[in-house]
């Protein structure tokens, strides 16, 4: 037995090695590659919350992008399309098609000892500036695309093209923002929604805004490369997929190997007459397509039937929770357990039963020492089938238990979701799990099946001769 | 023979009765249960949000920030295209509040929801999306049956979507399209424009699966909304539809009938209407506050 132990073991650790080495290779592939729009001597942060650049000694932080704004009343009153600033005397830009107005207030440039105006303050800022943008442009608008021209200015009020900008408005206490509007529009109120917003939203693509601090306040968190975002990949991942469809499977299994083996049993020994009917109730759920089967589950057991209601006020409120996803992955996997099993019991020469009932021996006797190890390799396939199947659930899962993480997302179903969510990485990482999982237990059951079958063959046969197991060919 | 059946039925059911016990184990933490304590202490209050899918990205971080100053925690919210949460809610799943993508969802939903907390949250655009860096060039939603570079326009399913009924709204004023419209908004009887026939994949079971089309590359355009182009890497905007191509895209929220939080649910709305940093969020994802 050891041996064999031994064995498995090995391999597993095997396995385990070329998936973590897998891993390794995956981490050093990981993330975009974006660089910081490939500017000498700048460096953006990883989350493009913060820049740093070698020929200033500022730099920028709290960086943050308003993609849109808002032109909400407050209090009954119009303020303009406005856009928020991170804080009181943040830096602002708003970008236009043709301009980029960049508000740098009094109390900042004179803390920094900045002239606004200087020709090379204003390259360098704008350097800055476009790395920082394009690090956080994600698809939209970006200043290296719109190229406008650059507006440095420590006035708080500019007007470009008819739009009147203003820089650190307060509009509820303390919150601050860049205001757009247009003098000659009309102006929303609570029963006239007037032309004003709907100019001034379009008056600018987006704006952003950030904290103009001196270079040693400013904190730059570099991407992580390698170990370190597999590490922060592994980190940041939720787990509970994995615990979810372990749990649910383990359950299930252990439901579909006693009720399987027993129906198998109990069918064989049945007439003729009732056993098409059960049979084919007990092996239904394969044959239908798992979204069908979700559904039935879901008329059973929800509101929409006489009978799910009736559950419902006993207390019996399954659907979206976790049984549900336990009952989903017994009901498509047992009939695998079950045919496999009553295939095999058929098949057992049933004089060896008689022989044994003539000797006295109990059915229960009979089962567990005659019936279950000549049919073990049977059995052990059809666990392997009905575990896979039970794993591998999807459509009557998420018919019937929904997407709730933590409690019914099974990784199937947090493969499906992450995918489409545009998280990859999430998404191929359960695959590799999952493929993992199935690679060891289908290993186990072989490896167990290998040793209990040991006895069929020879006891001393001579080295290289083939054994008489079934299925290997004979000398 | 009955009297051995009986013997081997007992193992047996103590067994499944032992694994039954481990499922009721599990099964405690169920989406269905808020574990609010009678006196509805805030500690104890868990909500359940149902929102349309592109707020994907931008509610669980103002989601997160309403749990750091309230001590309010969310079951795992469901981010579903609107129709078939409005389905589910139908259906009788738990919800405390509903967040469509469409006035007609939420009409549809006027029975399971509280009338009075309805209220219009935001506002987004419909634009044209393309991989990034692919080189193609749009200017009218006409463009897209004629540039031949275009293989493919993915669309959400109009009946389930409220992306994909706006965009077949935009293709309808381009002539490109005609329908008719139910009384609940279905739409029946599409008719496509032959030169646009066989490039529309009108499959989408939510905004977030046509992103992810165009992001990898399957379908070569898209119709999402704005914020979907930051929520999603890889894609980028092509065109903006204009505002009166299709009917005006608000996001109604409302506190779901029955709700066992009803008040928690409508702090939440409040919050994320008028709270600075919250409003921060989502203009950060494109999403404009009109509530």
């Amino acid at each position: 037995m050891s041996q064999a132990l031994k064995r498995y073991i090995i391999v597993c650790g095997i396995t385990v090695a070329v998936f973590l080495i897998l891993a390794a290779l995956l981490a050093s592939a990981m993330g975009d590659g974006e660089d910081s729009a490939g500017i000498e001597g700048v460096q953006v942060s990883s989350d493009a919350s913060a820049v740093l650049s070698e020929g200033t000694d500022y730099g920028f932080d709290s960086f943050a992008r308003a993609n849109r704004g808002t032109a909400k009343l407050y209090s009954g009153d119009y303020y303009g399309y406005r856009y928020p600033l991170v804080s009181r005397d943040a830096v602002s830009v708003v970008v236009t098609d043709t301009t980029a107005i960049v508000f740098i207030p009094e109390s900042v440039s004179s803390a920094l000892g900045i002239d606004i105006q200087d020709k090379a303050f204003q390259s360098a800022f704008e350097e800055m500036l476009v790395a920082i943008d394009s690090a956080s442009a994600n698809g939209g608008q970006a200043l290296k695309k719109v190229e406008p021209a650059y507006l440095f200015t420590g006035e708080s009020e500019v007007t470009l093209d008819g739009f009147t900008f203003r820089y650190g408005q307060e509009v509820e206490e303390s919150v601050y923002y860049t205001t757009v509007f247009n003098e000659g529009l009309s102006v929303p109120t609570k029963s006239d929604p007037g032309d004003d917003a709907a100019a001034a939203k379009k008056a600018a693509l987006y704006a952003e805004s950030f904290k103009l601090l001196p270079a040693d306040q400013v904190n730059i968190t570099g991407k992580a490369v390698g170990l370190d975002a597999l590490a922060h990949f592994f980190s940041t991942l939720d787990w509970r997929p994995l615990w979810v469809s372990i749990k649910a499977t383990a359950i299930a299994m252990i439901f579909i190997f006693i009720l399987g083996l027993l129906a198998a049993w109990a069918t064989i020994r049945m007439s003729n007459r009732w056993k098409g009917i059960v049979d084919t109730i007990l092996t239904i759920p394969m044959v239908l397509p798992p979204t069908v089967c979700g559904f039935l589950l879901m008329l059973l057991f929800g509101p929409s039937t006489g009978f799910g209601r009736w559950l419902i006020a006993h207390g019996v409120d399954l659907v979206f929770t976790f049984p549900a996803v336990v009952i989903s992955c017994f009901v498509v996997a047992f009939p695998l357990m079950y045919r496999t099993a009553r295939g095999a019991f058929e098949s057992i020469d049933t004089n060896m039963l008689d022989a044994a009932r003539t000797l006295g021996w109990k059915e229960s006797r009979i089962f567990r020492t005659l019936m279950m190890p000549l049919t073990w390799p049977s059995i052990a396939a059809g666990t392997v089938l009905a575990f896979a199947r039970s794993m591998g659930e999807f459509g009557a899962t998420l018919f019937f238990a929904g997407n709730y993480a933590g409690v019914t997302q099974t990784i199937p179903i947090a493969i499906y979701f992450d995918w489409m969510a545009g998280d990859k990485d999430a998404a191929i990482f359960w695959v590799g799990v999952v493929i993992l999982i199935s690679f060891l237990v289908i290993l186990f059951v072989n490896t167990y099946s290998a040793r209990t079958q040991k006895w069929k063959k020879p006891a001393a046969g001579p080295a290289g001769r083939a054994d008489k197991s079934y299925g290997s060919e004979s000398r | 023979m009955k009297k051995s059946f009986k013997r081997f039925l007992i193992p047996a059911l103590c067994m499944a009765i032992v694994a039954a016990f481990a499922l009721a184990g599990c099964g405690g933490s169920q989406p269905a249960s808020s574990s609010a304590a009678d006196n509805g202490s805030a500690d104890a209050v868990e909500l359940n949000v149902f929102a349309a899918n592109s707020l994907q990205k931008a509610l669980p971080e103002v989601q997160a920030l309403y749990t750091e100053q309230t001590g309010v925690t969310f079951a795992d919210t469901q981010f579903e295209a609107s129709g078939t949460l409005v389905t589910k809610l139908q259906e009788g799943a738990t919800c405390d509040v509903l967040i469509t993508a469409s006035k007609k969802t939420m009409d549809n939903a006027a029975e399971n929801i509280d009338e009075a907390t309805r209220v219009d949250m935001f506002t987004n655009d419909l634009v044209v999306c393309v991989k990034e860096g692919a080189d193609i060039k749009v200017a009218s939603i006409e463009d897209l049956a004629t540039n031949d570079a275009i293989e493919s326009i993915a669309i959400g399913d109009p009946n389930v979507v409220p992306a994909g009924k706006y965009a077949v709204q935009c293709f309808e004023s381009a002539g490109l399209v005609t329908y008719d419209e139910a009384d609940d908004g279905t739409i029946e009887n599409v008719k496509w424009d032959p030169s646009i026939e066989g490039k529309i994949n009108a499959g989408a079971d939510k905004v977030g699966t046509v992103a992810s089309y165009v992001s990898e590359g399957t379908c070569t355009v898209g119709l999402v909304y704005t914020s979907d182009i930051f929520r999603y890497d890889g894609i980028e905007v092509a065109y903006t539809t204009p505002a009166d191509s299709h009917k005006t895209i608000l996001y109604p929220g409302a506190v779901v009938k029955d709700s066992a939080n009803a008040e928690a649910a409508a702090d939440f709305i409040k919050f994320c209407l008028e709270n600075a940093d919250a409003q921060k969020i989502f203009s950060e994802y494109g999403f404009e506050l009109v509530g």
